[in-house]
């Protein structure tokens, strides 16, 4: 018992520390969601209005659709990238190729880039300009060029490009260390039985990066639900609304029309999703960790 | 206090002067974030923009060094700590007077002309009256001079250079100057058939697609707020002007005069580089722009180059948007208030603008510099006479948020004019009676 409150008392500092850092912000942008704030004068009213006003709002459910698709679709590529540059590299390694080191490096140079520049990056990419890289070097090879940000579905799909290239670094760290931590005698039971690549991948790897997998799934949606640094830099949202996600909305609210109220009512918004979806994750995965 | 009243041969012999020692100097004096002594006793947060002191131009930056270190000569025991802006104009704005609200922000600071309103709004700049001469304040243009002042006569910043949109076009396809909207598309259509992209021009989001578009509506007599500050843009004769407008771009677009892409412009260098690259019949650009391209461009290919005023529906229609940037002070110590007004007068005004080719917006400065007698100029002022600036609301962001919106979504086909120009709206009533 003594000991219990010992334990307490070292949790200390690092509770107070966290609850600085982490809790009291949250707790203000919960105060400010319940206020009629903005960047031109502060507090003079409290209420629900900024909710009232946020689910009134015309835009709110293009932008809500517009992140689900965002991150659905990030989530998916994420994973699937991240797991097979994983793989390629534990593939690699198992046969000592060469410039296995590099490939990991490559990688997670992409990830050490900051949000803004990565958005630069594509842009230029992805310029329309007739000089643009990649038109460019598709007309040629005597293809037509793609209209990547000025359409509003391919607007979509080269933000998600551009997330993924970035992001998928960290997913390939997550699951090649569970890759990594799957015992070899299970691979050489399988091999012994004829088990095919593709069936010790289904049965033996999946099932055993069960836990990685759910890891990387809260993360990243989490991650994938606060970015808007590289869409910004990239379509700052547009054309129209085509790329704007809650994150960026927020944004705008707060810096475009100054209210403070409405931006931390979306903030919260956000907030919630993502702990909704951190919980039924969660769920899963101690349903799934309570029956293995 | 007593009026800053410099003296110009004084200032000009001073710089000469300090010409050859100040790139010695000036590597003491001026570093990435301080102007003047590390020691000295008196510190002025000063934050601009990295076009001038911080150019990566050498010859704008030795120059600009010349002049921050005539100025903190002479003023002894003072330092400023620099303090760079970034170039996303509207969020660069909007965090600056947050934290300007929260008492982080500069002692004195460059503001664009299109946040002015906000800044005054606010109530967060001290007058500068006391270190301005009648003369100076009664020279400036009358545009600025309403611009910068309260109700009560009061200088509140100081408007130091002024820009404008002109159309550019390449005479060796598009020889005559389009005086209508119709006239633009047709030439636009040549340059197409020629090879070319017809006419650029911003369409992204961000404040320049906003910016260079509304001249249209101005053209038509359009107002995109009362008296008040009340958005009015969709009321009346309004809605059908910014229809219009909307339905001018529309067109450009569907009928292959503007490519798709210019929805994806956030960046006046997108047209430079396309001039260079010789890809562009027109654009719609600003005024700063004829210098890059001189610089830019070959000598015979620059010659192919002309501007004039933006066309409108009719010939006689005609706006063009007014900007520029203006520097305030918001420390409340008059010292600092009285440092900052000479930052403006001394450094930028006359001298800075007159290297840089920029628009001063006093009068009697044209005069004063060869460097205004290029034909160019005589084009500048001609458009300057149909010039209007932005209105001074604090909604005007907010309005020009939901402007580009709407035109990204007409343009790229997502909506159409009617139903993008009410959902724009309904989101700035929305965001206007928040406010």
């Amino acid at each position: 018992m003594q000991q219990n409150r010992l334990v307490w008392l070292w949790f200390t500092p690092v509770l107070l520390l966290l609850g600085a850092v982490y809790i009291v912000p949250v707790l203000d942008v919960a105060r400010l969601s319940f206020s009629d704030a903005t960047l031109l004068r502060p507090v003079t009213a409290y209420g629900l209005q900024s909710y009232r006003d946020m689910l009134g709002g015309d835009s709110l459910g293009t932008i809500l659709n517009t992140t689900a698709v965002f991150t659905l679709l990030n989530v998916l590529g994420l994973q699937l990238v991240g797991m097979g540059i994983a793989l390629l590299l534990i593939r690699g390694e198992n046969r000592r190729l060469r410039g296995m080191s590099v490939l990991r490096i490559i990688v997670l140079a992409a990830w050490v880039i900051p949000g803004v520049a990565n958005g630069l990056i594509w842009q230029m990419l992805f310029s329309e300009a007739p000089f643009g890289a990649i038109n460019s070097t598709l007309r040629l090879i005597g293809l037509p060029g793609v209209a990547w940000l000025s359409d509003p579905t391919n607007a979509m799909m080269s933000a998600v490009i551009a997330n993924i290239w970035q992001g998928s670094a960290f997913s390939m760290i997550v699951f090649y260390a569970a890759r990594r931590a799957i015992d070899p005698v299970l691979y050489e039971a399988a091999s012994v039985d004829g088990a095919t690549p593709a069936a010790q991948f289904v049965f033996i790897t999946l099932p055993q990066m069960r836990g990685a997998l759910l890891v990387n799934t809260v993360l990243v949606t989490i991650q994938t639900l606060n970015t808007f640094d590289t869409i910004l830099a990239l379509t700052g949202g547009g054309p129209g609304r085509a790329t704007e996600v809650l994150s960026l909305n927020i944004f705008n609210t707060v810096f475009y029309g100054f209210d403070l109220g409405g931006g931390s009512a979306l903030a919260m918004l956000l907030l919630a999703i993502s702990m909704a979806l951190t919980l039924i994750y969660l769920s899963i995965l101690m349903r799934r960790g309570a029956r293995t | 206090m007593t009026p800053i009243r410099p003296n110009r041969l004084a200032l000009s012999v001073a710089a000469l002067m300090l010409a050859a020692p100040t790139a010695v100097l000036s590597q003491d004096l001026i570093t990435r974030d301080r102007v003047g002594p590390e020691d000295a006793p008196n510190v002025m947060t000063f934050r601009l923009t990295a076009y001038d002191l911080y150019s990566t131009d050498p010859a704008t930056r030795e120059t600009f060094e010349a002049l921050f270190t005539t100025f903190i000569l002479a003023n002894p025991g003072w330092r400023l700590e620099t303090q760079l802006a970034t170039d996303n104009i509207g969020q660069e704005q909007a965090r600056m007077l947050e934290q300007v609200g929260a008492g982080r922000g500069p002692d004195c600071a460059m503001i664009d002309s299109s946040a002015l309103g906000l800044f005054k709004s606010a109530g967060v700049l001290q007058p500068m009256n006391a270190y301005f001469t009648q003369d100076q304040i009664d020279d400036m243009f009358p545009f600025v001079r309403d611009a910068v002042s309260d109700a009560d006569g009061n200088v509140l910043a100081w408007w130091w250079f002024t820009s404008l949109q002109v159309l550019y076009r390449d005479t060796a396809l598009v020889p005559d100057a389009p005086q209508t909207w119709a006239e633009v598309q047709d030439a636009a259509l040549v340059t197409v058939a020629a090879g070319r992209e017809g006419i650029l021009f911003n369409g992204g989001r961000w404040e320049g697609t906003t910016f260079d578009w509304l001249p249209n509506f101005w053209a038509q007599g359009g107002e995109i707020v009362d008296a008040e500050g009340r958005p009015v843009f969709n009321q009346g004769d309004n809605r059908e002007k910014l229809l219009a407008a909307i339905n001018y771009y529309k067109g450009l677009v569907d009928s292959g005069a503007a490519p798709a892409r210019v929805t994806t412009i956030v960046n006046y260098d997108e047209f430079s580089a396309a001039a260079a690259a010789g890809t562009a019949g027109m654009f719609i650009g600003g005024n700063w722009q004829y210098g890059q391209l001189r610089s830019t461009l070959a000598p015979e290919d620059f010659a192919n180059w002309e501007l004039s005023e933006l066309p409108g529906p009719t010939p006689d229609q005609r706006a063009t948007g007014t900007g520029g940037w203006t520097i305030g002070a918001f420390s409340d110590d008059p010292e600092k208030v009285r440092l900052c007004a000479q930052i403006v007068w001394d450094i930028y005004a006359i001298d800075g603008n007159a290297f840089q080719g920029l628009l001063p917006t006093s009068a009697a400065i044209y005069d004063q510099f060869d460097a205004y007698d290029g034909p160019e100029y005589d084009a500048f002022a001609a458009a300057l006479v149909n010039g209007v600036s932005r209105p001074d609301a604090a909604i005007y962001p907010e309005i020009s948020n939901q402007f580009q919106i709407m035109l990204g979504q007409v343009l790229s086909g997502a909506a159409t004019p009617e139903a993008a120009l009410d959902a724009a709206a309904a989101a700035v009533d929305a965001a206007f009676a928040r406010l």
